[in-house]
């Protein structure tokens, strides 16, 4: 639909049809492989946007995938998949060349959001000024105003507001705040993410006013320009 | 055939050696004195032959043929033989027909054979007119004496040899019995029975000292075993409970569900049941990786105040919902080598554990002091407290008090705690703030 690419190098057929499923649903053209060297072939071949690779695999283990694709100079962004979640296996996932890691089992919408992550890229802007929708962070004054009203920010809610303001209409999960904002490696027995969203969301949306940051069931949280209608992130 | 399991102990190995060893010594021991007592006799007799003969040959002639005919005290002198010869080497008197062949005439004694097959030892001097007076002694009395000697070397080095035989068997008949007592002792381990202790009495000795540190690897094995068997529990109760609410909602929803919204919420409600359930097999899997992991290489300086700076901002907002004032008190950095994860992990689990007892419109205070081991991080809130009896309890695995058993978490934010703080060889105190509790991570410098 949207023409996006995906390749998705996983053995276990349930899985594989739930996040096929979950992907076809937002648009994206999914094609499996379910083994390595299949996989393999399949991302050689292949003009992909995104690969999706577990590390378990039969015949050619997800990490060797990723480092043969990397010698050959293949760049496409890769998304690791592991039940592994040790922070050692996280580390040399990432440097077999992957670009996330996704520890199984793994919610479908956080699935989702770091597909799209990897797909749309933040945005790096040579402004000094971040603009979404009657937002405005001026990253040099370190003021955020909506409209003409300022609005007061401790620094960590300023951090937090242009981590949303560079990924405008897209969904963030907590743990993606967790580890970009705080730079957390640990899940905290809480909801802080959800504490401290909602204290900024106070701040932004005032009464009356559209709401512009608002929660994402089962993903986390997006913040939108108002100007486009934000798409159901499962299909259900 | 193999040789009776005794004889193939090291300490009958070692009992044989010795007693080679031993009898080798002793057979040179007794080849030295018989050579000794062999020579000095000869010696002996020698001297007393040419001191004999230089008499007799000074003594007047008349003197010297009454002795030799008399020869009554020949006996008490133990000289067997005498005679005179003249220069031709004819018998003039004595009990000896002939001088032994080419026997020199000199005064100093010399061994030699007499009539034909007995042994002497036997000494001749020329008198002043040309005749040779001859004498001898048997050395008879000398191979008696030898033979003595033989006897004793004999009668000596066999029930040494019997001995030190036994010794070594007695030995290791000892120590098969050990290692037998040993093997069963393990035996009952294998089959189960994990009080079972190797014996072990003297700790003197190396063999029970071994079996002492043996027994002392049981104990913690033992300890450890209670620990999981207790884990084991705890997962399958707190496993349990949120999967067995979600699979009776599900099948409730199912059956009685009436419209979208209800089922939403049905789906929701089994989501978060099983992201509980999950979450604890996460904090499982990450207190292993911390008590497995060596990350000691990943160490570095960390500042103690802005980390504790650092957690009070991520959970300040949570306090203020709560109603909860967090301060923090410190100003100072104050450096301790470690994993900033980690610690960070640690202090925030600490602080949570706080604001999940602290009641409505209290305090938590925050503040890293110096203790006399080190710097310390406080976290005091004014919430119940902990027993003293359950201070060990709270911080093993799954431990939730009766009063926390009805509060979300996964009951292992502080097993996590103390995970980390053993990772770094720190130490936890938890005390009495009245009202409320002290939670000290007393971060000891190492000692290199």
């Amino acid at each position: 639909m949207n023409g996006t690419r995906i390749l998705l190098i996983e053995d276990d057929a349930e899985t594989c049809a739930e996040i096929r499923g979950a992907l076809a649903e937002r648009g994206y053209a999914v094609e499996v492989s379910g083994t390595g060297t299949a996989g393999l072939k399949a991302a050689r071949r292949g003009k992909f946007d995104v690969l999706v690779v577990d590390r378990l695999l039969p015949e050619l283990e997800g990490l060797a995938v990723i480092e043969t694709l990397r010698a050959e100079a293949v760049r496409t962004p890769v998304l690791v998949l592991s039940a592994l979640g040790a922070v050692d296996d996280r580390i040399r996932g990432l440097k077999a060349g992957g670009d996330d890691y996704l520890t199984k089992p793994f919610a479908l919408g956080e699935l989702i959001a770091r597909i799209e992550a990897l797909l749309r890229r933040p945005v790096e802007t040579r402004a000094t000024v971040l603009r979404v929708g009657p937002l405005s962070l001026d990253l040099i004054d370190r003021t955020a105003k909506r409209g003409d009203r300022v609005i007061e920010l401790l620094p960590r809610e300023f951090k937090l507001l242009e981590y949303l303001m560079r990924r405008p209409d897209r969904v963030v999960t907590r743990d993606m705040m967790l580890e970009d904002v705080w730079h957390y490696r640990f899940l905290p027995q809480t909801n802080l993410v959800d504490v401290h969203i909602g204290k900024l969301r106070r701040k932004i949306d005032g009464p009356g006013e559209t709401p512009l940051l608002r929660g994402v069931r089962g993903a986390g949280f997006m913040l939108t320009s108002g100007s486009e209608e934000p798409q159901p992130l499962t299909g259900r | 055939m193999r040789a009776p399991e005794i004889f193939r102990t090291p300490s009958f190995r070692i009992a044989g050696i010795s007693a080679a060893v031993f009898v080798l010594g002793v057979l040179v021991l007794f080849a030295f004195v018989y050579w000794q007592t062999a020579s000095r006799e000869t010696r002996t007799v020698d001297g007393f032959l040419e001191r004999q003969v230089r008499i007799l040959a000074g003594s007047h002639p008349n003197e010297l043929i009454r002795a030799l005919v008399l020869g009554g005290d020949q006996s008490e002198r133990h000289i067997a033989y005498a005679a005179l010869f003249d220069g031709h080497g004819r018998a003039i008197a004595g009990n000896l027909a002939a001088l032994p062949a080419q026997f020199p005439v000199d005064g100093v004694a010399h061994g030699a054979t007499v009539s034909g097959e007995r042994q002497v030892r036997a000494a001749a001097a020329r008198l002043p007119d040309g005749q040779i007076l001859f004498i001898a002694r048997d050395v008879a009395e000398l191979e008696q004496l030898q033979g003595i000697v033989r006897r004793a070397l004999l009668l000596g080095v066999i029930p040494a040899l019997v001995l030190a035989l036994g010794a070594g068997a007695l030995l290791s008949w000892r120590e098969l019995r050990r290692v037998r007592m040993v093997h069963r002792a393990v035996a009952r381990i294998l089959l189960g029975h994990l009080k079972e202790r190797l014996p072990a009495r003297n700790a003197a000795d190396d063999f029970d000292r071994l079996a002492m540190a043996v027994n002392r690897m049981l104990d913690e094995i033992e300890r450890l075993l209670e620990e999981i068997r207790g884990v084991g529990d705890n997962i399958a109760h707190d496993l349990r409970t949120p999967l067995t609410r979600v699979r009776a909602r599900l099948e409730r929803s199912r059956e009685a569900t009436r419209g979208a919204a209800e089922l939403d919420a049905a789906i929701d409600a089994a989501i978060a049941g099983l992201d509980q359930t999950l979450g604890i097999v996460t904090a499982l899997l990450r207190i292993a990786e911390i008590e497995t992991g060596n990350r000691h290489a990943a160490f570095s300086d960390i500042d103690l105040a802005r980390m504790v700076h650092d957690v009070a901002e991520l959970y300040g907002p949570i306090a203020e919902n709560a109603g909860i004032e967090l301060t923090v008190a410190a100003d100072e950095p104050r450096f301790v080598k470690g994993d900033r994860d980690l610690l960070m992990e640690a202090v925030a689990n600490v602080l949570d554990n706080a604001l999940k007892f602290a009641p409505c419109e209290s305090r938590i205070d925050l503040a890293v002091i110096d203790g006399p081991e080190g710097p310390i991080v406080r976290v005091r809130d004014r919430g119940p407290g902990i027993p003293p009896e359950e201070r060990q309890q709270v911080l093993k695995r799954f431990y939730r008090g009766d009063k926390s058993r009805t509060l979300p978490g996964s009951g292992l934010g502080l097993g996590v705690v103390n995970a980390v703080m053993a990772l770094h060889r720190f130490r936890i105190a938890i005390g009495d703030a009245q009202p409320g509790c002290v939670f000290d991570l007393i971060c000891t410098r190492l000692a290199d």
